[in-house]
């Protein structure tokens, strides 16, 4: 068996009598769309790799998307991966330092993107030595020998490309995720992981051939790699996207014009819907086609649950995983009962268990750190450039994913939230360092903690405890002079949604910010051991 | 300088992009950046620059630069 993902998406389809059907359907925010077929695809994505190619680029180069969701995304990261490249796409939103990090990291050679976001990595280039070549997807001809038109490129190229054989430990995929201290990390997948996604879209989605589906996520996130190409094109599913902003109105007339019968959202996604319903009039009030909802990133809270049930007439299964899973390892799902608030039950072949901090195994009913027994097809492979931080992710056979949960009698897991700093806010996890960093960087700011608070609409919002130099004072127009100056430099998602003027940040005497002393701070609760503080 | 004018300047700096141009009909899918995140920071810019204040019931339905624009200028007519 080829395990190329690409090949699996696209040439396999093909091969299996898909060609015709419709792979693709891009809409746009006036509800015009267009479709894609599988042979549309194929011959796309075999130009871009054959355009690739042709710069030079070969198996295992680094190859970015830096782009907002539209076809060249997906075109691209197709292509790329046919080639035996490695595929990495950057938020959109990012800004330059964000982007920065990632790019530099990665030793990236080839950029996809446009000229309005490039323009915004114009100070940063001349640090990033590695890149050799930009490929924007707004110019008619290429700029210069470095600086080409996607367009250009692949009118030059053939449609044809024999994809290698690819072993299932060949590098693939490249998603950058944050930790609670440091930079992001950048975890690497293999193109066995493929083997997973089949599993998953098999036994969670339980998908068959006329679904229409629809992945909420940006391509940017796991959820938008994995169950927003990978998994839908490998099983041949057509797939809807839609490359406007969210709007109840929007998502509504979505679901309901485009037939969808699997959908799969975010909880927060789905609280801002149930905030917005209360304020819209005419919004369709069935879905007949839509079969069931799936929910990723955050546990789902009844609320949620009973809204899907009574506003849809359909079920909602959580489902859980992260960037270093690379693929869903515990789930609701038809055909097991659901337990509201739990995170379901295990997938085929995936082992979790609760361990103490001291590695015991722990019994049913005791809340300790969720581990998952190594060998799945979808485990990351390395944390790119920090080979000692991969290794201490696993503890014996387990790899510990910092998470804390319990399993009940039955089998069923529940979470309980992160055993580290890292926030969870809106499904996107942010460290708590990297907008530390950002804010430092602000004048009058001597020092700076932040940490994750519960939120009813984000599930946690990002909170920050700001010290200001002698004589300054907290103003509004300061405050959004810090929030504007998070957002460009790292993205809109790590923005603070509260700040806190202090004196002094608490830390321990080698200088480490307690964070749980501000969190229990901020939420009236008992500090606890403040001994080893020094603030 | 009008209302929209300065509101301009306003979208440059919370996006960090000069080559922004706004106009009435313009909507969040016009303006890179401009999503359901970003939105909060632009409308606390707005009120700092405008020194206004919105009310949660008046922003939560805001259809394009037009709507936005209108609010403004109704809080500023407020404020007289």
């Amino acid at each position: 068996m080829n395990y190329n993902i690409g090949a699996v998406c696209t040439t396999v389809q093909c091969a299996e009598g898909r060609a015709n059907k419709t792979a693709l359907r891009l809409i746009n925010p006036d509800f015009s769309r267009a479709d894609y077929t599988f042979s549309d695809l194929e011959k796309e994505s075999n130009r871009f790799a054959n355009g690739l190619q042709s710069l030079g680029i070969q198996k295992g180069d680094i190859v970015f998307i830096f782009l907002p969701k539209q076809l060249e995304v997906f075109i691209s990261f197709l292509g790329i991966l046919k080639l035996r490249a490695v595929a990495g796409v950057l938020f959109s939103n990012f800004g330059r330092e964000a982007a920065f990090e990632r790019l530099l990291d990665a030793s990236a050679r080839v950029l996809i993107t446009k000229s309005s976001l490039l323009k915004k990595l114009d100070a940063i280039l001349p640090d990033l030595p590695k890149l050799e070549k930009i490929i924007l997807t707004d110019i008619p001809e290429h700029q210069s020998e470095n600086v080409l038109s996607y367009s250009q490129l692949m009118k030059a190229s053939d449609d044809h490309y024999e994809v290698e054989p690819t072993e299932p430990e060949s590098p693939a995929l490249l998603h950058y995720t944050s930790g609670s201290t440091g930079k992001p990390k950048g975890v690497l997948h293999v193109h066995g992981a493929i083997n997973h996604h089949l599993l998953t879209m098999d036994e969670v989605m339980q998908a068959e051939d006329e679904d229409i589906y629809w992945c909420t996520a940006d391509q940017a996130w796991v959820t938008g790699v994995t169950y927003g190409i990978i998994g839908p094109w490998a099983k041949g599913l057509t797939q809807v996207h839609y490359t406007g902003n969210f709007g109840i109105r929007e998502w509504f007339e979505i679901l309901r014009r485009e037939h969808v019968t699997i959908w799969y959202t975010a909880p927060t996604a789905l609280r801002m819907l149930i905030q917005q319903e209360a304020q819209c009039e005419d919004l369709p009030q069935d879905f007949p086609d839509l079969k069931r909802v799936y929910s990723v990133g955050e546990p789902l809270n009844p609320e949620i649950i009973s809204w899907v049930k009574r506003r849809m007439n359909k079920e909602i299964y959580d489902t859980w995983f992260q960037t270093e899973t690379g693929g869903i390892m515990i789930s609701n799902r038809p055909g097991i009962e659901v337990k509201p608030g739990s995170m379901g039950k295990p997938v085929s072949d995936i082992e979790p268990g609760i361990f103490s901090d001291k590695d015991v195994r722990l019994t049913a009913g005791e809340i300790g750190c969720l581990r998952i027994k190594k060998g799945w097809p979808s485990m990351f492979r390395q944390y790119r450039n920090m080979q000692q931080a991969y290794i201490d992710k696993f503890h014996g056979d387990f790899y510990d994913t910092g998470d804390l949960a319990k399993v009940d009698e039955d089998g069923y897991y529940w979470f309980f939230g992160r055993n580290d700093d890292v926030i969870n806010t809106s499904g996107h996890l942010v460290g708590p360092f990297e907008v530390e960093s950002c804010l430092l960087e602000m004048d009058g700011i001597v020092d700076v903690a932040v940490i994750g608070a519960p939120d009813e609409m984000l599930y946690e919002k990002i909170v920050a405890f700001v010290s200001l130099s002698p004589g300054l004072e907290w103003s509004r127009s300061f405050e959004v002079k810090c929030r504007i100056h998070v957002s460009n430099r790292l993205s809109p998602v790590a923005v603070p949604v509260e700040f806190y003027v202090t004196t002094a940040i608490p830390k321990n005497r080698s200088g480490k910010i307690m964070r749980r002393v501000l969190r229990a701070r901020y939420l009236h609760q008992d500090e606890g051991d403040v001994s080893t503080m020094e603030e | 300088m009008s209302v929209i004018d300065e509101l301009s300047d306003v979208f440059k700096t919370v996006f960090d992009e000069e080559s922004i141009s706004i106009n009435p009909e313009t909507t969040s899918n016009d303006v890179e950046g401009w999503d359901s995140m970003s939105h909060v920071t632009l409308l606390m810019a707005v009120e700092d620059h405008f020194e206004i204040e919105f009310q949660p019931f008046e922003i939560a339905n805001l259809k394009n630069v037009g709507a936005l624009v209108a609010l403004i200028e109704k809080k500023l007519a407020a404020k007289g």
